[in-house]
């Protein structure tokens, strides 16, 4: 068996005690949402991970929104991320647009919401609730694009 | 001490198999396998109960976008708790003030390529049995300060520190200290074992 190294850092150190001391369960409801979360799996889906994108001149104060970038290769997804009353509003654009009858998810653990993608690849969805969410790209003839699953709190 | 990661309950390519054929009682034996695991993970950074549950979720929904790129069962349990650390980490970060959004992500596939967390060395039953047991030959206050650490996961550090009868300010850095010398300890057991 290995031996523990020198290099454990203290939180690794502080998880193996509690762990091994069994005096922190994990909550009934935090082991449902696990349970739950394998509902959200997408069998083919392709990824579109985040990418870094420069902060264009010009946008609403960094302070209310956010922006975010996600490439799956042939398709992108930009995000603008606000929130008002505690809640999160996410505006979107596919680019390049995928075509008539193309649709998009809004994923979160508790609720989807579906949106049209406009002739100009864009949709808005308000009011999600803080937390995980990704954006799934639903197109003709061609596997569903799903952004990585990013946590949002305003 | 009690076994809380039962060493039978092994999931196995043929697991993995049924979670990738979209079996959630599979799924759910992976949860069971895994799941005191990664709480531990991200409790370990102070996070409350709340935060904590944010970033295991996050941690069990990385692992569903990654289902497909598992190559090596045995390694579950390695990406998930660097995963949730890694979560946890950065929920601690904007709890103190730095400005995340949306955290960044830099999700990698489930696979044998991710670096093995030094920490997984000691998450088998055996040896966290021989951590405490290391833990309880230390002096005071250490001894008790770990001990008080592992009992009470909730309690705040003035809590803490008011029932080891130390200032609160002193509580970080004498865990630091007990910390520093449980793995002095533990380095010596590794080179005179």
């Amino acid at each position: 068996m290995m031996r523990p190294s020198p290099t454990l850092d203290d939180e690794s150190l502080i998880a193996v005690l509690r762990l091994a001391s069994g005096q922190d369960p994990v909550p009934g409801h935090v082991s449902a949402a696990a349970r739950a979360a394998f509902a959200l799996r997408l069998p083919g889906a392709v990824a579109a991970r985040p990418v870094v994108v420069p902060a264009p001149a010009g946008v609403r104060s960094a302070e209310q929104s956010c922006l975010l970038r996600f490439d799956a290769g042939a398709l992108t997804v930009d995000l603008e991320v606000g929130s008002s009353d505690g809640l999160v509003d996410l505006a979107g654009q596919i680019s390049p647009w995928p075509g008539a009858g193309s649709w998009v998810e809004v994923r979160t653990p508790c609720l989807t919401e579906s949106r049209e993608l406009s002739q100009a690849g864009q949709f808005a969805v308000t009011g999600l609730p803080p937390g995980w969410f990704s954006v799934v790209c639903h197109h003709r003839d061609h596997p569903p694009v799903a952004t990585s699953w990013t946590r949002i709190r305003p | 001490m009690s076994n809380v990661i039962p060493e039978t309950q092994v999931i196995d390519r043929r697991t993995i198999d049924a979670v990738l054929a979209g079996d959630q009682a599979a799924w759910d034996l992976v949860v069971k396998r895994f799941d005191p695991l990664v709480w531990a993970a991200v409790r370990a950074y102070g996070l409350s109960a709340a935060d904590a549950a944010d970033a295991m979720q996050g941690a069990w929904l990385r692992l569903v976008e990654n289902l497909h790129t598992i190559h090596d069962p045995g390694r579950i349990g390695a990406w998930l708790f660097t995963t949730a650390r890694r979560e946890a980490s950065l929920l601690r970060r904007r709890n103190q003030g730095e400005r995340l959004v949306a955290d960044p992500v830099e999700p990698g596939g489930a696979d044998e390529h991710a670096p093995p967390d030094p920490a997984l060395a000691v998450l088998a039953a055996d040896e966290g049995r021989r951590l405490w047991q290391t833990v309880e030959t230390m002096h005071e206050p250490c001894r008790s300060l770990l001990r008080l650490m592992a009992a009470s996961p909730d309690a705040g550090v003035h809590q803490l520190a008011g029932r080891l009868g130390m200032p609160a300010g002193s509580y970080g850095p004498t865990r630091g200290r007990c910390l520093d010398r449980l793995r002095s300890m533990l380095t010596v057991q590794e080179t005179t074992a």
